[in-house]
């Protein structure tokens, strides 16, 4: 049995450790539990260093039962990731006020545990999992503490459990290649498990935000077989949106009602490339225009679209083919129904200026150049925050505003196109990427975010035509950073010859260290997604067969796994036997004792060199002069605290000279 | 005098030591089990990682634990006789001689702990245990259990059984004191004062002040052994004999403890005494080692004590 009261530091470590692990929390938990565990935490502080008493029992159970209801209240549940994180923080946070033996203790260590896995579930991070390892540490060391309270320096704790983490981590390294992996979840997983993913939306709606949020999170990294494309060649598409009530653009019935079909014409060369995407939530595969063949997971939508069969709800790798020239070929009569279906009200302007280029135009491509020629004549400005609109958006921007970012001009151009009877459509996805050449991938973040048209032409079919490049042409050539870096000075976009917007958007020395650096980070960020987050039952199948094992089951495998491990520890055991037994001071010593024996004097297993020294003296007096000077620099090299080589090399010498 | 070599002293191999799980260890088992089904069905790869890392370092502390105990020297030191009844202390010598600190090495005797000490890098350190004495004899040390539960508290290590040779001489436990004389000779209730002065030189003993400087031994002082005083007593009254058969009536061990206890009473009163037993015979003498002589042979006695 344990001391009836844990020690007072090994508490405060475990006060520290709960910190640590509530921490990461904190801003995703409600205020009010933030402070109920804020407060239950520096009464136990002053409980163990003020000298205040354990709340009574009365106070600690309604406590308890308050904060329950309450969170049952707040979250309409106990379970779950988000609600079992509040209820898990708040039980830690009571548990402390009701500390009183190693039982307890045991318990704050387990909901400690348990709070660092539920942060998991949010971020997995390399910088958490650096974290983690840190309050691993303080939560090993704490326990020691607890276990061990006497003989051992504070910081000497810290060192072991140091010490044990270090000789653990290949130990879990090996359980975590061979620990067999299994396809989805055991059991139905709440709702709210992958809550707070967002990307691009499926909707368009311009004039409904005063604001483009613009977001440096990536949302998917190209790794190319060969030279990537130009920047302006790179349009990813992800959903299109073929119905407008006038103020939406929808994907609509199309979607499901088309044929889908991947194939086209293509010309040229192919490009080939892997995307690696982040989890979105969504079902939409980001592809290049036009992708030629669809993944096994994937299923072909109408419009050149790949879907995913289940939300991607993990990071996700696939390999495409594109075709940046393509040829789609006829236009069936269902499609071109969708393509050009109209709100009921279009404005009267509206119709007329669209009227007015299908008389002038010989065919759809001129059509288009006529509105192009319109956003870029007439003064319409890119900017990412553009003034709201009202009930006829398209009309306001149009003939009012003239101020917007690529779904403003997209929207207002494929609604003409289709008033002048061009079949059209708008196509959501991201446009450009950032291309890393630490890790050598393109990152296309979700500020790259996108929208364009496609208008179709007889003998061309589907042509992308993106009216916002008409305006920004900055946006699509040197990418959405650009284009904020200019509007920053307050420059106005459209204007600048290519070398003059170099110029303008050239880094400075800080800047582009930063970026270099952010390169780096990325990179590291990709490797050990790539590594470690997404190691599965494939990558393991696939390590194995390079490590040339046999393909195993999953008993097999943890047959392998407990074989490692015992093979581990006996490799560590003997390190650190050896160690141990490494004492050149030591070694000399037993010599010297051995010349001893052979003149008939043994030295006792319990004797102290001390007292065997006496012994010796006793014995044989002519010897006593030698046999103390060895004995005393052998007690002051080993306890003494004598260092260096020095005195090693003078105790061996003596005794060689005995 | 040479250390005749006995195996007093034990050293703590592999093959001594076990390792099993505490209840503390069974409950952060349980947790692991908790981390596993969560990260297995999340698939969440950092929470593998931190099941698996807890893991590692419970069985990395085994190599702590089993370390904490192994290459460690018990022994047992000298053991004072005692009276039966009295409870017999041995001191148990832990001794590290490891370059490594020891910590939390316990002592346990039929499960209870008894001792916990530290043993810094080549210390050595005792933990006093008693066991109690019902009968004369001699009394063998109990058997001692070395265990730890450091680092973690989660394994519990321990040794075998260790049942070192040493034992514990118990004396008879002597009678009451009563009025009874020690035996019929009328010399020894003419004079029970141990300051009575005769001619005959008993010996020497140390200085007190008070003491007559005519028997202070200067021929001592002059070899500088320090201040002696001479004693002198009266030595044909005080030749007693303790004699076995005197207490005829008695079974063996009242008559044992009858003796003990006159045995006691003579050297308290300074009186020259000599034990008499069917089968030895110690000749008169006082003193710390007759009397353990006395006591011993009283102690050792042939017959089964109750």
């Amino acid at each position: 049995m344990k001391q009836a009261q844990p020690d007072r530091w090994g508490l405060n470590g475990l006060l520290i450790t709960s910190v640590l692990a509530l921490a990461p929390h904190a801003s995703r938990l409600p205020v009010w539990i933030v402070l109920v565990c804020t407060g239950a935490l520096a009464w136990r502080f002053a409980i163990d260093n003020r000298g205040w008493h354990n709340p009574h029992p009365i106070v600690r159970i309604t406590l308890t039962t308050l904060v329950a209801a309450a969170i049952y209240e707040h979250y309409g549940t106990l379970l779950g990731r988000d609600a079992g994180t509040g209820f898990l923080a708040a039980l830690l946070a009571l548990k402390f006020l009701e500390l009183r033996r190693w039982r307890d203790c045991l318990v704050i260590v387990f909901l400690c545990q348990l709070l660092l896995l539920a942060s998991f579930l949010y971020s997995q991070s390399v910088g958490l999992a650096a974290y983690s390892l840190l309050v691993v540490v303080i939560c090993m060391a704490s326990v020691v503490r607890l276990n061990q309270p006497t003989g051992m320096a504070l910081r000497d704790y810290v060192r072991l459990a140091t010490g044990l983490l270090l000789k653990a981590v290949p130990l879990m390294l090996a359980m975590f290649v061979l620990f067999p992996r299994i396809h989805g979840s055991l059991w139905r997983l709440p709702s709210d498990a992958y809550g707070g993913i967002t990307g691009m939306s499926e909707v368009m709606q311009p004039g409904s935000l005063s604001q483009l949020i613009v977001s440096d999170a990536p949302a998917f990294r190209v790794e190319f077989d060969g030279e990537p494309p130009d920047t302006e060649q790179l349009y990813w598409r992800g959903v299109v949106l073929w119905h407008t009530d006038g103020q939406r653009w929808v994907a609509g019935k199309a979607k499901t009602v088309l044929d889908p079909k991947l194939s086209f014409e293509h010309i040229g060369a192919p490009v080939k490339y892997t995307i690696t995407a982040e989890p979105s939530n969504k079902v939409w595969m980001l592809a290049l225009d036009l992708p030629f063949w669809a993944p096994r997971e994937a299923r072909v939508r109408a419009g050149h679209l790949l879907e995913h069969r289940a939300p991607l709800r993990e990071r996700k790798s696939y390999s495409l083919v594109s075709y940046p020239r393509y040829n789609t070929g006829a236009l069936t009569s269902a499609e071109r129904d969708y393509a050009l279906q109209l709100p009921d009200q279009v404005s009267a302007r509206t119709l007329a200026l669209a009227n007015e280029w299908r008389q002038s135009s010989v065919d759809n491509l001129a059509i288009a150049q006529e509105a192009l020629d319109y956003f870029q004549r007439l003064p319409f400005f890119y900017t990412l925050e553009p003034p709201l609109l009202g009930k006829d958006p398209v009309d306001e921007f149009l003939f009012t505003t003239r101020r917007g970012f690529c779904g403003y001009f997209t929207s207002a151009f494929v609604t003409l196109m289709r008033a002048a009877g061009v079949p059209s459509r708008v196509v959501q996805g991201y446009q450009g990427g950032e291309f890393n050449p630490a890790g050598g991938y393109l990152l296309v973040r979700q500020a790259e975010a996108h929208a364009w048209a496609e208008i179709w032409q007889a003998g061309r079919g589907w042509v992308r035509i993106d009216p916002t490049a008409a305006v920004a042409p900055e946006r699509v050539q040197f990418g959405i950073d650009a284009v904020r870096r200019l509007q920053g000075r307050g420059i106005d976009l459209g204007n600048l010859s290519a070398d003059a917007v170099r110029r303008l958007i050239e880094l400075g020395w800080f800047e582009g260290a930063w970026r270099g650096l952010r390169f780096y980070w990325d990179a590291t960020n990709l490797a050990w997604h790539r590594s470690v987050l997404g190691y599965d039952r494939a990558r393991q199948e696939r390590l194995l067969a390079k490590l040339s094992l046999p393909e195993l089951s999953a008993a097999g495998l943890l047959a392998a796994l407990a074989v490692t491990v015992v093979i581990g520890l006996i490799l560590l055991a003997l390190s650190m036997h050896r160690a141990r037994r490494h004492d050149p001071a030591h070694a000399a010593y037993l010599v010297f004792c051995n010349k001893l024996r052979r003149i008939d004097i043994a030295r006792g297993d319990t004797e102290g060199a001390l007292m065997f020294s006496r012994r010796v003296a006793a014995l044989r007096p002519d010897l006593q002069t030698p046999v103390s000077v060895i004995t005393d620099l052998y007690l002051r090299i080993r306890y003494g605290g004598l260092a260096g080589a020095e005195p090693v090399r003078t105790l061996k010498q003596k005794i060689a000279q005995f | 005098m040479a250390a005749v070599e006995v195996p007093t002293a034990v050293v703590l191999t592999r093959r001594q030591l076990y390792l099993l799980p505490t209840a503390g260890g069974l409950v952060f088992s349980f947790l692991l089990a908790v981390l596993l089904l969560a990260a297995i069905n999340y698939t969440n790869s950092l929470a593998y990682g931190l099941c698996f890392l807890l893991a590692a370092i419970a069985i990395v502390s085994m190599l702590y634990t089993h370390r904490n105990l192994h290459g460690l020297n018990v022994s047992l030191g000298p053991c004072t006789p005692v009276f039966a009844g009295d409870p017999a202390s041995f001191e148990v010598c832990l001794d590290n001689s490891s370059e490594s600190a020891r910590f939390g090495v316990c002592v346990e005797r039929d499960r209870t702990q008894v001792g916990r000490v530290d043993l810094r890098a080549g210390e050595q350190r005792y933990v006093r245990i008693e066991a109690p004495t019902r009968r004369r004899g001699y009394l063998t040390a109990p058997p001692l259990v070395i265990s730890t539960r450091f680092p973690l508290g989660f394994l519990y290590g321990w040794s075998r059984r260790i049942q070192l040779p040493q034992r514990c001489l118990v004396y008879p436990r002597p009678a009451a004191p009563g009025p009874t004389p020690i035996a019929p000779d009328e010399q020894f209730a003419q004079d029970q004062n141990p300051r009575a002065e005769g001619e005959d030189f008993l010996g020497l003993r140390e200085f007190r002040p008070g003491d007559s400087p005519r028997h202070v031994s200067w021929r001592a002082v002059a070899r500088g052994q320090g201040m002696l005083t001479k004693q002198f007593g009266s030595g044909g009254r005080a030749s007693l004999w303790l004699d076995w058969d005197t207490l005829a009536g008695l079974d063996t061990e009242h008559r044992l403890s009858q003796l003990c206890r006159w045995a006691l009473d003579c050297e308290q009163a300074g009186l020259h005494y000599g034990l008499r037993l069917p089968d030895t015979q110690i000749a008169p003498a006082l003193g710390e080692a007759h009397r353990r002589r006395c006591l011993a042979a009283l102690a050792l006695f042939p017959g089964q004590p109750q």
